[in-house]
């Protein structure tokens, strides 16, 4: 399973402020929706690697959420080649099955808008590591807060992420008292079998994590939590002179991009 | 390896993935038949060491050999048969929605007969007590009885070697010593009991042989008199002897360690103390 | 003097319970107090222990009759943020009673909560870090901590919003021997040395001995016993029906006071036991 590690590594991006962050990112992951062109879809995501690469991220994620991917993205590359309306015809496969729109032909329209939604998911996924790992999760809340999402929410957001670590162990220590009580299942290297005893693991672990939560309700209320006053935050957070270039550059971005769409670029 | 050796530690060493080093340097043979207690601080590397004997970890150097097999390659489902392992939460075991069939599940997947199955399910519920709740579901079990489903589940495959991991922690006194029954109950019909665990007069009641490791080495073995009379090195450990032997060292007992009350009682009568003034026993 | 908190036939039941989780507890509690409450697993602790600062009833539904006055307040009528600044509550498990991602963050959680100013925060935080003996810890992860160092930080959280009541539902029973024994000096120092009513729910009799001024006996949802220590540890058949084993001292005086041994007061204490046994022995 993919682990997401919240502490930051040592990078520019750790002295963004998390709103500047979080509007960037939002902002990339709206222009991924946009376009359905391959190419600048493609942009995207080399704008998306670089930052990544300033961030110091590890690249092995990269690799982890492409294998992650791997089928998805065949399954929507394939039925994008069947389904998509394209105009020019590469090659004949079948008769036409009037009933599902196939026309019998792979079209390149259809390989290109695929190949566009694999890119824009990778996009997608790539943008919220990119947030969760470069920002650590008191400043995320702050930033939440400070853009004015109610702070109920913001708390619910931030400890559900904070606490994803503890039932990935819990889960470990079930698949661990599985394999005593004799289980193969996690041994195989069948897939089909391996999911069965995955979903095994289920019960257990969200009774374990309501129970938890029944315990982790009762810390919270005997701590004030949900008080009607105005909620104090020890973590302050400015916005510098780079914070507001960057913002001004993404506004540029956004503008632009929604502009371009609008003249019919971006799309084919 | 001799006829009665069934666990063999050779210059293990264990490092987590992090580089951590949990275990250094272990050497320790346990025989068929043995009772023995595993205790030390948390993070002494206790549970690090036991999970190494049923294949859950396996070592990063040097060699472990169960019933005479390096657990190496062996799989952990494999090695669930000859050593088996109560985790501490009886619920992360668990999984089936009634306790026939969970005490069913082992040998089921193992292809007994159905019949033979049936049995077993029937001999090994009768043994733990827990016939007349057959039919119910394990998380409306209470705790002590969800505890004793764990072990008729780990009993169903039939191991050797059964392990336990903190079976009377964060329970009442009934509720321990209830679990630690069952314990002896196996341990009287010949299985090899090893208990990892904080609870002291659990040791100096039940062990024959203690094991107390710190910072991932054995600091100190043998029976728990001899672990017992080692007061001031114990406390270096941060472990504490029960009461009455720290008692009885208070007192200035010579040459013996107490264990337990019934101990204690007869070394005061015999030694210690004179002899009670006849009809005068009691309030002043 | 005046009670800081009372319980008035307080009787309280879950929702589709068939029967109340606490029924007609009525008990007072006196500033500088420190209390123990014992008994077998599934009596009530945990829900009397939630009376404390109103989590019930408001925030578990269920009927509530009778009253609990806390610091002059009515828990019913009180909301729970108001109560939390009269009333610490530390549950059982540490790990799950810790969610933020630093120390500081989770030491400050409730004061932030109340809407303090951020200096003042910063200052209760620093405090409450120094008094449990975690200074330095402020950017440290707190599920990395060990348990005896998280229940410390869930200690520190509580006492940062300066409640006068502290009342914590078996802080060790989860613990290894060393960090029970810090947490209990943690506990003792903030009853010996900031005044604080300790209301400690545990298993373990010894702390109990050494600890407490008064011993409450929970048992099958009644109050049982209310008294010192030293009375309560020598009522054998209570103990017994509420399948509690008092410390070792106090078992091997009574045993030897049955044998016709002149013991007026049963020593509970490890101390006393000494103290008492050396008187005897020097009799001779």
């Amino acid at each position: 399973m993919m682990s997401i590690d919240f502490a930051s590594q040592k990078s520019p991006l750790q002295q963004l402020d998390g709103r500047t962050k979080l509007i960037a990112l939002m902002s990339i992951f709206v222009l991924a929706l946009l376009f359905s062109n391959p190419l600048y879809a493609l942009g995207l995501l080399v704008l998306v690697l670089v930052i990544w690469w300033i961030g110091r991220l590890p690249w092995k994620l990269i690799k982890n959420i492409m294998q992650f991917l791997l089928v998805i993205a065949l399954i929507i590359l394939v039925v994008q080649v069947f389904f998509y309306p394209g105009k020019t015809n590469l090659l004949q496969i079948s008769p036409p099955i009037k009933f599902i729109g196939f026309s019998g032909y792979i079209t390149l329209e259809g390989i290109m808008f695929g190949v566009a939604m694999v890119l824009r998911l990778v996009v997608i996924m790539i943008v919220a590591p990119l947030m969760v790992m470069t920002t650590p999760l008191p400043e995320f809340m702050v930033a939440l807060v400070k853009l004015k999402v109610p702070y109920r929410f913001a708390f619910i957001m931030t400890t559900a992420l904070s606490l994803l670590p503890s039932i990935q162990n819990h889960a470990a220590i079930i698949q661990q008292a599985q394999l005593c009580r004799g289980i193969t299942d996690f041994e195989t290297k069948n897939l089909l079998t391996k999911l069965r005893a995955m979903a095994g693991l289920l019960v257990p672990l969200i009774l374990g994590t309501f129970r938890d939560s029944q315990t982790l309700d009762v810390a919270m209320s005997s701590r004030a939590f949900g008080a009607p006053v105005k909620r104090t935050f020890l973590l302050e957070s400015h916005l510098s002179a780079v914070d507001y270039i960057i913002l001004v550059i993404t506004f540029l971005l956004l503008v632009a991009g929604i502009y371009l769409r609008i003249r019919g670029y971006g799309a084919l | 390896m001799s006829d009665n050796e069934i666990i063999r530690c050779q210059g293990l060493h264990f490092s987590y993935p992090n580089g951590m080093e949990a275990l250094k340097d272990i050497n320790l043979t346990i025989t068929q038949g043995e009772y023995v207690a595993f205790v030390g601080q948390n993070g002494s590397g206790k549970t690090t060491l036991v999970k190494h004997f049923n294949g859950l970890l396996k070592p990063t150097q040097g060699s472990i050999h169960v019933f005479g097999e390096e657990t190496r390659d062996k799989k952990v489902s494999a090695l669930a048969r000859k050593v088996g392992y109560v985790f501490q939460n009886p619920d992360d075991m668990l999984f089936c929605s009634s306790v026939e069939e969970e005490v069913a599940y082992g040998p089921t997947m193992l292809g007994f007969a159905v019949a033979e199955i049936k049995e077993k399910v029937e001999s090994i519920l009768q043994e733990l007590g827990l016939q007349t709740q057959r039919e119910t579901h394990p998380f409306a079990l209470s705790l002590g009885d969800r505890q004793r489903l764990a072990v008729a589940c780990v009993l169903s495959l039939d191991p050797e070697v059964f392990a336990f991991d903190e079976p009377t922690t964060g329970q009442d006194y009934f509720g321990g010593e209830s679990i630690m029954e069952v314990i002896d109950q196996l341990h009287a019909k010949g299985k090899t009991i090893l208990i990892i665990t904080h609870d002291m007069p659990l040791v100096a009641e039940h062990a024959q042989r203690v094991v107390v490791m710190n910072q991932g080495q054995i600091a100190l073995e043998g029976t728990p008199k001899e672990v017992f009379s080692q007061t001031n090195y114990l406390r270096t450990l941060s472990l504490r002897s029960p009461q009455v032997t720290r008692w009885a060292q208070n007192l200035g007992l010579e040459g013996q360690t107490v264990l337990d009350i019934k101990e204690m009682v007869t070394w005061l009568e015999e030694k210690y103390l004179p002899a009670p003034v006849q009809g005068k026993g009691g309030l002043a | 003097m005046q009670s800081i908190v009372e319980f008035r036939a307080v009787t309280f039941s879950y929702p589709r319970a068939d029967k109340p989780a606490i029924k007609d507890i009525s008990f007072s509690l006196y500033p500088g107090e420190f209390s123990a409450m014992i008994g077998p697993t599934g009596a009530g602790k945990s829900t009397l222990c939630y009376c404390f600062n109103g989590v019930v009833p408001q925030l578990f539904s269920g009927t509530l009759n009778g009253t609990v006055i806390v610091s002059g307040c009515d828990t019913c009528q009180m909301d729970i943020p108001v109560l939390a600044q009269h009333v610490g509550l530390v549950v059982q498990n540490a790990r799950t009673q810790l969610f933020n991602v630093t120390v500081l963050q989770e030491v400050g959680f409730g004061c932030e909560n109340l809407g303090w100013p951020r200096q003042k925060i910063q200052k209760r935080v620093e405090e409450a870090l120094a008094f449990v003996g975690l200074s330095g810890y402020e950017s440290r992860q707190p599920s990395a901590l060990s348990g005896g160092q998280q229940q410390r930080v869930a200690i520190a959280c509580v006492l940062a919003m300066d409640p006068e009541i502290l009342v914590l539902d078996e802080p060790t029973s989860e613990l290894d021997p060393i960090g029970s024994e810090q947490v209990m000096e943690v506990i003792a120092r903030l009853n010996r040395e900031l005044g604080k009513t300790i209301f400690m729910v545990t298993h373990d009799m010894e702390f109990v001995a050494k600890y407490a001024s008064r011993v409450l006996v929970l048992n099958e949802c009644c109050l049982m016993e209310d008294g010192i220590p030293q009375d309560i540890f020598g009522k054998e058949d209570l103990l017994r029906a509420a399948r509690i084993r008092p410390p070792q001292v106090c078992e091997v005086s009574q045993q030897l006071r049955r044998h016709g041994y002149s013991i007026p007061r049963i020593p509970i204490s490890l101390e006393e036991g000494v103290e008492t046994l050396r008187r005897l022995h020097d009799e001779r």
